[in-house]
């Protein structure tokens, strides 16, 4: 469960990212997280992710108090967490197999387990040719694809995908967004995903909460755009 | 712990398998290691010459007291050594005994002394005397002259003095100027070294990300800048062991006379080229632990 309690943050230009958040996410569910650029989207993720602490309120991802970790705890929080981000962030001098099987050694799985699960993960995101392919070889698709496989090898019980279709274009978004889909039915992972596709919001209709200037504005249970005037 | 254990086959494995995947990086930054070291090699072949020098000239400086025949008691040899070490100025006393004396005169003047051996030895006791100063060297032996027992002293001579107070500044002067060295090899190779790891910091960042811990991500890289300390040390292991023999070998030893005798190839060079691969390999180590740890602290 993903709960934030009166959350703000403000960053050194004076910027205010986000301002007084309430916001409870369930297990298993999928959340769609929209708004202009820069409303606060990206700062959430980060916020989610331990990659920045908020000034105010308290943040919980499955009972951790985020808000509150040492930075030499942060990677074994991120353990239980898959992020995908949309400027992918694989290693690049690592093959895609290596890549995932990365999320997985740093757990000191043993080599035997990791390699089967990397190969389930590979058939899971179809990329069982590209398994000795390094990223500068894949299209963005491909990279994407790599990414969420990287994300979800070690069953996490939450994905957080910052604008996961940003980089794609629409057919390859389809790709994606079905693939998450898929992972939140079969896997039962609580997805929250920030994008302002609007097209994709409304195809694939989720509980959909719309951040403006840092404020929720909305939360809508059944999904669906907002039109701005 | 036993984690970090279990992981370190793998680790040394990313290892290798990152120095073939940067391999324009890498190869500059053992080209940059190999360069610093062949210059520290050269200045360790000449300080640890230098060295040697003003130690023999050192031993010169000794006062070589020769006993009359008669003393042979060893209360009189006490004595004696009392009355010397009673000198002001004086450092250490060494007592050498007439066959002592005699392997010396061997030593220095040939093998036709060795009939002397035994019964028939010629030689009578002696003391070896140091001095603090060498200053003092003339007045201290007259001074040990005037002792009953003593037949005569000696020692290297009136320009003795003079020459160690030179070459101590030679000395001063080279250890000022080998950790000046030191400290620019330790900046030139840690620099070449954080360079590989900067252009990485985006990956130090992905593998915080996706779930490492802050030593699973400095080990690969600390073995890394070891292994890159270590190849950038072969070539100026090379150096030195081929060349300084080569360099004995052309002056024949020594330079002009005995007293500026070469250090002997063996055990110099290996311990040259020993503290070329720890040297490479420490300060390889150091400047990607500093490195990998700052960019750990780039982003949370």
């Amino acid at each position: 469960m993903i709960l934030l309690k009166n959350v703000s943050k403000s960053y050194r230009n004076g910027v205010h990212a986000l301002r007084d958040i309430n916001l409870e996410v369930e297990d298993g569910e999928f959340v769609y997280i929209i708004g202009p650029t820069g409303c606060g989207k990206s700062t959430l993720i980060k916020i989610l992710d331990g990659e920045e602490l908020p000034d105010d309120g308290e943040v919980f991802v499955n009972g951790i108090n985020v808000g509150k970790l040492r930075h030499a705890k942060v990677p074994l929080y991120r353990r239980n967490i898959g992020v995908i981000f949309q400027d992918f962030r694989l290693l690049p001098k690592m093959t895609v197999f290596e890549n995932i099987a990365f999320a997985l050694e740093v757990l000191a799985m043993e080599k035997t387990a990791i390699r089967r699960r990397v190969r389930e993960v590979l058939e899971l995101v179809d990329l069982q040719d590209k398994a000795k392919a390094f990223p500068e070889q894949l299209s963005g698709g491909q990279q994407q694809r790599a990414t969420i496989g990287r994300a979800i090898a070690n069953h996490p019980k939450v994905l957080i995908a910052d604008e996961p279709t940003g980089n794609l274009d629409p057919e390859k978004s389809i790709e994606i967004i079905q693939l998450l889909d898929k992972i939140n039915q079969v896997e039962k992972t609580t997805i929250v995903m920030v994008t302002h596709d609007e097209k994709l919001v409304n195809a694939y209709k989720k509980r959909t909460i719309a951040l403006e200037e840092g404020f929720i504005v909305a939360d809508i249970k059944k999904g669906g755009y907002i039109q701005h005037d | 712990m036993s984690n970090f254990f279990r992981s370190l086959p793998k680790h040394v494995k990313t290892a290798f398998i990152s120095i073939f995947r940067h391999l324009a990086m890498s190869l500059s930054a053992i080209s940059a290691v190999t360069v610093t070291l062949l210059l520290f090699s050269t200045f360790l072949m000449i300080a640890g010459n230098i060295s040697l020098f003003t130690k023999n000239i050192e031993d010169d400086l000794r006062i070589h007291v020769v006993l009359q025949p008669d003393v042979v008691k060893q209360a009189d040899l006490d004595n004696v050594q009392k009355d010397i070490e009673g000198i002001q100025g004086v450092k250490k006393v060494t007592f050498s005994d007439a066959d002592h004396e005699l392997e010396l005169m061997i030593k220095e003047h040939g093998e036709d002394f060795k009939m002397y051996r035994g019964k028939e030895n010629p030689l009578s006791n002696a003391f070896f005397v140091s001095v603090k100063d060498a200053d003092t060297i003339a007045a201290i032996s007259k001074q040990i002259e005037q002792l009953d027992h003593v037949k005569q002293t000696m020692y290297g001579g009136t320009s003795v003095p003079k020459m160690v107070s030179m070459v101590d500044s030679i000395r001063f002067g080279g250890m000022i100027f080998v950790i000046l060295l030191t400290l620019l090899a330790l900046f030139l190779i840690s620099n070449s070294i954080k360079m590989t790891i900067y252009a990485r910091n985006a990956e130090i960042a992905i593998m915080r990300n996706v779930g490492a811990t802050n030593w699973y991500i400095k080990v690969p890289f600390m073995l890394e800048g070891i292994l890159i300390g270590l190849l950038g040390a072969i070539l100026p292991c090379i150096f030195t062991y081929f060349g300084y023999p080569y360099l004995y070998e052309m002056l024949g030893g020594q330079i002009v006379t005995s007293l500026f005798g070469l250090q002997p190839i063996y055990p110099f060079t290996l311990q040259i080229c020993a503290a070329l691969l720890g040297f490479g390999m420490l300060v390889g180590l150091i400047g990607s632990f500093l490195s990998t740890t700052k960019y750990l602290h780039w982003k949370r």
